[in-house]
């Protein structure tokens, strides 16, 4: 971070050090001259506050990577839902031939869920759009207990007779096979307790039992059966947009969810820090600024502080109807008064500084002197102090939910992902939680690392 | 000394109560449907004639004051749905004890695992168990606990291999909830340790000390610790609270039959009077949690005067 450094002084040094070397060569022993021009901008100092700090904190590299983190993330928060093959956030995604919902999706980058080879025969299933064809190589669905006529036996897939025609059945513990002892001893009759599905090859081309969708360039139709002619992706969508994050048990894609719910914490988050501090820095000023009001405050602060901040957001989210502004209003509650006593101490002890006093003598109204005098001290406690109120907010958020007191499922939040995922934990579907889990974390970490780091580098004793 | 206890008691009672006013204040402006249990099938003169049994017809300020009598007489009402018509105090008094059993067993957890943890942070400043120690604060400050506790329950339980949820009788299933609703204190006791401890180690007499000849483990518990562990009193308040806020999640969580538990339990059933006790009782424990703060660190601490300090001015 050279470039930040001295960035006035340094010409002015290069310049001077240019000089010198030239004195040195031409007479090293003359005296030096008075130059006023030279001392005239070496006079000058080159420090600035907010530079130092910026400084201070860049200097600390776990602050540096949030903050950048933590930057990017904002703004890919704020761009997501302009940005092409996103689906819609809450839009339940259903299969576009069964109808089905498209539920418990597993993430992954590609919708591609199995590569066909050339040459694959596959069955259309009627589907009306041009570039893609839905396929599947089901060539029938048999009844649970219909017989068939094992011909050749594999561990995964068995080749099969059934009503003359040859196909594939496959062999695992969802199928379970009734078969002979001596398996090779080929052909003989076999069934399944389940119903169960005969393919056109060794492979299942389904996305359970759901047609696939194949790109109509990549085949070539006769009666209703497709040949593959080159190698090309099988798709669960007749789109390439992916389930990043898959989809949840209603078939609602879980990335656009939780952008959403970040979305909608964030704003919970950044609307508290900032209504908190504003009541904070007005009581707070007036509470120390005021004598007359110091009583009255103090009392109002034994009782506010009195209560734990769980009880009162459990409360006040109980009377008031669930939404965002319950929850802001909860919080807001109780929150500032932390940051009241915090000014409120400062200003007792810096409003009668002797600058102070000369300024009241000069006739400076109050509102200049809190403003211009008072407040510029403590600015980088109220920063601290917002930056740790965002991640607070959203931990009594994701609390709230859990108690069954947040936001609708209709609004997704990072508190109500996290809650109906939480059910999930331990199954399959365990990336439910962990996505939303991550993302609240990532931001939560940042915003506390930041503000902490912050509140270091706003010290003046930390500048060099 | 007794002048400071009188007034910081007066002050405490003068608190609970503008806090349970406010509650019952607060908690009058639900629908009434919180009071009754099976109100669709109730008319609206049996409605009326089961709030005029409640008393809840009458003006704010009589119910008030009748609530307040009542309260004098350890009555707290009775619950409407969750166990419709039984004394809130018998279900309270049959759940507290557990409730109660935890929350000290956590705190003592937390000052078992959190001061040897801020000792070895100031100890090695810079090195291993600081960065450690570290770590782990920002870890437990930042992620929200609801999200951690999950995570606990869930990868706990199958390394113990036992169920997701309590049972009074398997002591191993008492491991997960102490330790979880501990963790919040163990970082908030060994950061603030830590800082304490760091402070105190620059200070002359420690200088003295280390110029005696004394080992530095006796400097760091004799006269480091010690000195350090003076200011860490006024935290335990504090971290009363963590431990009540932790045992509403913790307890719902693990199913324990205790009052956080069913705080969230009254909640889902929308039973007020329940919901008042229970919010009634927690609140008192904060403020009580705070006196006991204050009165210790007055105990301990012979430098505190008792006389109030006037504000430079």
């Amino acid at each position: 971070m050279g470039f930040l450094r001295k960035i006035k002084t340094a010409p002015l040094e290069d310049k001077m050090n240019e000089e010198l070397r030239q004195r040195r060569e031409s007479d090293p022993f003359g005296f030096a001259e008075y130059d006023a021009a030279n001392a005239e901008r070496a006079g000058y100092s080159d420090y600035s506050y907010w530079k130092s700090t910026f400084r201070a904190f860049i200097r600390n590299k776990a602050a540096a990577v949030a903050f950048m983190i933590l930057v990017v993330l904002l703004a890919f928060t704020v761009i997501q839902p302009f940005l092409p093959n996103q689906y819609p956030s809450g839009k339940i995604i259903n299969h576009p031939t069964t109808q089905m919902q498209m539920s418990n999706v597993a993430p992954s980058l590609t919708t591609a869920l199995v590569q066909a080879k050339a040459g694959d025969v596959l069955i259309v299933t009627p589907y009306e759009d041009k570039e893609w064809t839905a396929v599947s190589n089901v060539l029938e669905s048999l009844k649970a207990r219909t017989v068939f006529t094992v011909i050749e036996y594999g561990d995964e897939y068995c080749k099969v007779t059934y009503n003359g025609q040859t196909g594939f059945v496959k062999n695992d513990f969802s199928t379970k096979l009734k078969l002979p002892e001596d398996v090779t001893a080929v052909p003989y009759d076999s069934r399944s307790n389940f119903p169960i599905k005969l393919y056109s090859a060794p492979a299942d081309y389904t996305n359970n039992g759901d047609p696939l969708f194949i790109r109509t360039e990549n085949i070539r139709i006769e009666d209703n059966v497709a040949t593959v002619i080159r190698e090309c992706d099988l798709n669960v969508l007749p789109s390439t947009a992916p389930f990043v994050f898959g989809t949840n048990n209603l078939g609602q894609d879980l990335w656009a969810l939780v952008w959403r719910g970040t979305r909608t914490s964030l704003f919970i988050g950044f609307s508290v820090a900032v209504i908190e501090a504003f009541i904070g820095i007005v009581v707070g000023v007036l509470w120390g600024y005021i004598r007359k009001l110091d009583r009255l405050l103090t009392a109002v602060y034994n009782v506010v502080d009195n209560v734990p901040t769980t009880i009162v957001l459990i409360l006040i989210s109980y009377i008031m109807h669930p939404g965002i502004g319950t929850l802001i209003f909860a919080m807001c509650l109780t929150g500032w008064v932390g940051m009241a006593r915090f000014i409120r101490n400062q200003i007792i002890i810096i409003r009668d500084r002797d600058y102070n006093l000369a300024s009241r003598c000069l006739g400076s109204r109050p509102a200049r002197i809190i403003l211009r005098n008072l407040l510029p001290y403590l600015v980088s406690v109220i920063m601290l102090r917002m930056a740790l109120a965002v991640p607070g907010a959203i931990g009594s958020e994701v609390f709230i939910t859990y108690i069954g007191l947040g936001l609708p499922v209709s609004m997704p939040s990072l508190g109500n992902l996290i809650n109906v995922g939480r059910r999930l934990i331990s199954t399959s579907q365990g990336y439910q939680l962990l996505f939303p889990t991550i993302v609240l974390s990532i931001i939560t970490i940042s915003f506390y690392i930041i503000g902490n780091a912050f509140a270091d580098a706003a010290d003046p004793k930390n500048h060099t | 000394m007794i002048k400071y206890v009188g007034k910081r008691l007066l002050s405490a009672v003068v608190t609970l109560a503008v806090i349970l006013t406010i509650v019952f204040i607060l908690l009058r402006q639900m629908p009434i449907e919180g009071y009754l249990d099976n109100i669709d099938k109730m008319d609206d003169a049996m409605i009326a004639a089961k709030l005029a049994q409640l008393g809840l017809d009458q003006p704010m300020h009589i119910q008030l004051l009748r609530f307040f009598n009542s309260l004098l007489h350890g009555d707290l009402g009775v619950s409407s749905r969750y166990r419709a018509g039984a004394p809130i105090i018998d279900i309270i008094s049959q759940k507290a004890p557990l409730s109660i059993e935890l929350g000290v067993m956590a705190m003592g957890v937390a000052m078992l695992l959190g001061l040897p943890l801020g000792m070895a942070m100031a100890r090695s400043k810079g090195k291993f168990w600081d960065k450690f120690g570290t770590v782990f604060i920002v870890l437990i400050n930042a992620v929200p606990a609801a999200v951690y506790y999950i995570y606990l329950q869930s990868y706990g339980t199958r390394a113990l291999q036992i169920g997701m949820l309590f049972d009074r009788t398997n002591w191993k299933t008492w491991i997960l909830p102490v330790f979880s609703m501990s963790l919040g204190n163990i970082a908030y006791y060994a950061m603030w340790l830590r800082r304490y401890m760091v402070d105190e180690s620059n200070k002359d007499y420690v200088k003295l000390a280390r110029a005696k000849g004394m080992t530095s483990w006796k400097i760091t518990v004799k006269h480091i610790f010690r000195n350090a562990f003076v200011p860490m009193i006024q935290y335990i308040p504090t971290s009363l609270m963590f431990t009540i806020c932790g045992s509403i999640y913790i307890e719902s969580l693990y199913s324990v039959p205790g009052m956080g538990g069913l705080l969230v339990d009254v909640i889902g059933r929308q039973d007020n009077p329940m919901v008042q006790a229970l919010v009634m009782i927690f609140s008192s424990v904060g403020i009580i949690g705070l006196l006991l703060g204050d009165l210790l660190m007055a105990l301990i601490d012979p430098r505190i005067t008792f006389t109030k300090k006037e504000d430079a001015r």
